[in-house]
């Protein structure tokens, strides 16, 4: 019966963590989609909303408050970033955008670190510190609130994707650039979109994150290595896949972390990725 | 093959005559720095695959190393057996991912360091977080020396038989056949080229080149951990080295080297050192403006000048074109 509970909460515990990194995912595989590009800051991305969460609290805009405004922050930084870098890097070899957007990593870490220093920060006295009991399982409030958030978010991008117009044009651009260039779209416009809304999606994160994690200058690193692996797994430019894939991903670490140990939470999720890509490069739900 | 003449001639001469610790210790980096860059150039410059964790093949030597002096084997048997390591770990990493588009390689290169990371951090037997501190001997048998001179001898000689196996490998099968891989790689697959089986190749070679250079830097500094080898670190020190250069030149990692030992002291002396984060934003900013603007960095910009000026003059139109780098 005990291990059964323990099993239940640790089920819980990576679906939950598991949805948390869909959200950081969706983002990275719609870039990716549209225009080939593995934003490798991605997890800087996450860093840089979490510091802007963090600075909205102490102005006293709680996390929750706080998001719609780092949303839309860090959707004006994505399309600054694409117009000023990415643009020219697409017109390279394409080496260029792998060290490229290294580089923007490396630069973005190092700002971080100059300018917040190294310490962990937490918002104070966050919402939602509560722990949920039901049936035997403990859950903390912030990681439903996390979770739920997560879904919601990733269900409203898969919509914007699926029905609108600008969400159309977008699967034009990812399927045939030139088609879509000779149907009259704006490819460069596009991209901008997109690399905007692939930020979007980690500011809304990084709003999340904030309720339970602390930040610092390497904070998106684990989320944004799990978030390359949970890309590659569901497939590079699919968002249902990305759902699923970290869903997997989020039990893999969850449950590699307590019966391996929890350094080593993260060799079976890589692990994984070398498996699936020597065997189904496409990924679960991608196509070739 | 001049230049490469002038600089084993200035290196023996600057191993013989200078007695200054601190210049011989930066012609020691400056070398060794030389060595890492090319090897992560014959993966991430010929092959055209960026790896972001070569620093685990240059902690495959560092180890080896540490673990043969610290039971009592020759440092010599390091040599073999952490080629061998870094070998293997290239095959694990590039097996399933080299065949396919250059992300999947570069997430791969990310995941295998990172596993390695923690397993050594977490392993008694690897050292954990501390690392191992060498016993000290003396003498080639131990491969430890009093003096400087030797190791910049050493190294000298490493230096030297990567740039002459890189000049091999610019007029070999493997030379032509990556660089076809990288301008075209479906052309290249039409033509039967088997890009998994050479770029692994490839990479295989880049790794004992780095392990090399790894057992050479742990017998120099007889400390070993896992922040001076196989961090994150490391590896964007050694993708700065080589991007700053020029990927896919003979001579792009040594200019890179030089440049990235200046701004390494540079930033030491004038912003306090490391820690601060100033020389991650520094390194940061240069990948990021040659990417945008010189993706094919220093040597490749001269090149290209070069040419176009030569094309030019050919054309007898210098003055149209010339002398854009």
């Amino acid at each position: 019966m005990e291990a059964l509970t323990t099993f239940a909460q640790l089920l819980v515990g990576g679906v939950l963590t598991g949805l948390v990194f869909a959200l950081v995912a969706v983002g990275l595989t719609l870039v990716y989609g549209v225009m080939d590009v593995v934003n490798f800051a991605h997890g800087e991305f996450l860093m840089l909303a979490m510091y802007a969460t963090l600075g909205l609290a102490l102005l006293g805009l709680g996390p929750l408050l706080g998001l719609p405004l780092a949303v839309i922050a860090m959707f004006l930084f994505g399309i600054i970033v694409y117009r000023v870098f990415v643009r020219r890097l697409l017109a390279g070899p394409p080496e260029a955008t792998v060290f490229g957007t290294f580089g923007l990593l490396v630069l973005m870490q190092g700002l971080a670190q100059a300018v917040f220093s190294s310490d962990f920060l937490s918002v104070p006295s966050p919402p939602f510190a509560g722990t949920i009991r039901f049936a035997g399982l403990a859950v903390s409030q912030a990681s439903v609130v996390e979770g739920c958030g997560a879904l919601i978010l990733t269900a409203l991008l898969f919509a914007f994707v699926e029905y609108t117009e600008t969400g159309r044009a977008m699967r034009a651009v990812a399927e045939d650039r030139i088609a879509a260039t000779l149907m009259g779209i704006d490819v460069q416009r596009i991209n901008g979109l997109a690399f905007g809304i692939g930020a979007a999606c980690v500011g809304a994160a990084g709003g999340l994150l904030m309720l339970s994690y602390p930040v610092y200058p390497t904070a998106g690193v684990p989320f944004a290595l799990t978030a390359f692996v949970v890309v590659a797994l569901g497939g590079f430019g699919s968002i249902s896949g990305a759902l699923v894939a970290a869903l997997l991903v989020g039990m893999l670490e969850v449950f590699g972390g307590f019966y391996l140990s929890p350094e080593l939470k993260l060799v079976p999720v890589y692990l994984a990725y070398l498996v699936v890509v020597l065997v189904r490069p496409q990924g679960l739900l991608g196509r070739r | 093959m001049i230049a490469l003449g002038a600089i084993v001639a200035a290196g023996l001469v600057t191993a013989l005559s200078v007695r200054d610790a601190v210049a011989l210790d930066l012609v020691f980096t400056l070398l060794l720095y030389a060595v890492l860059g090319q090897s992560w150039n014959w993966i991430s410059g010929y092959a055209g695959n960026i790896s972001f964790g070569h620093a685990i093949f240059f902690g495959c030597g560092a180890y080896a190393s540490a673990l043969m002096v610290t039971h009592g084997l020759s440092p010599w048997l390091a040599i073999p057996a952490g080629a061998v390591a870094a070998a293997a770990l290239a095959i694990v990493t590039g097996f399933p991912t080299l065949a396919l588009r250059g992300h999947y390689f570069s997430i791969a290169t990310i995941a295998v360091a990172a596993i390695v990371d923690a397993l050594v951090r977490t392993q008694p037997w690897l050292g954990r977080a501390t690392g191992f501190e060498l016993p000290i001997a003396s003498g080639w048998a131990a491969l430890q020396f009093a003096d400087k001179g030797p190791y910049i001898v050493l190294a000298l000689v490493l230096f030297t038989a990567v740039q002459i196996a890189t000049i091999a490998l610019e007029r070999s099968r493997l030379g032509y056949y990556l660089r076809a891989l990288r301008a075209n790689h479906a052309a290249a697959a039409a033509v039967g080229i088997d890009e998994r089986s050479w770029k692994l190749l490839a990479f295989a070679w880049s790794a004992v080149i780095a392990s090399c250079a790894g057992v050479l830097y742990a017998q120099y500094t007889l400390f070993v951990d896992p922040p001076s080898t196989i961090a994150l670190g490391v590896s964007i020190d050694i993708a700065l080295i080589g991007v700053v250069g020029g990927i896919g030149t003979l001579w792009g990692p040594a200019v890179g080297a030089l440049v990235y030992v200046v701004l390494a002291k540079g930033v030491a002396l004038e912003l306090g050192g490391t820690g601060k984060g100033y020389d991650l934003v520094i390194y940061g900013a240069i990948i990021c403006v040659i990417a945008a603007l010189r993706p094919h960095g220093i040597v490749g910009a001269i090149v290209d000048g070069l040419r176009r000026r030569r094309g030019a003059l050919e054309l007898g139109a210098a003055s149209a074109t010339g002398g854009a780098a």
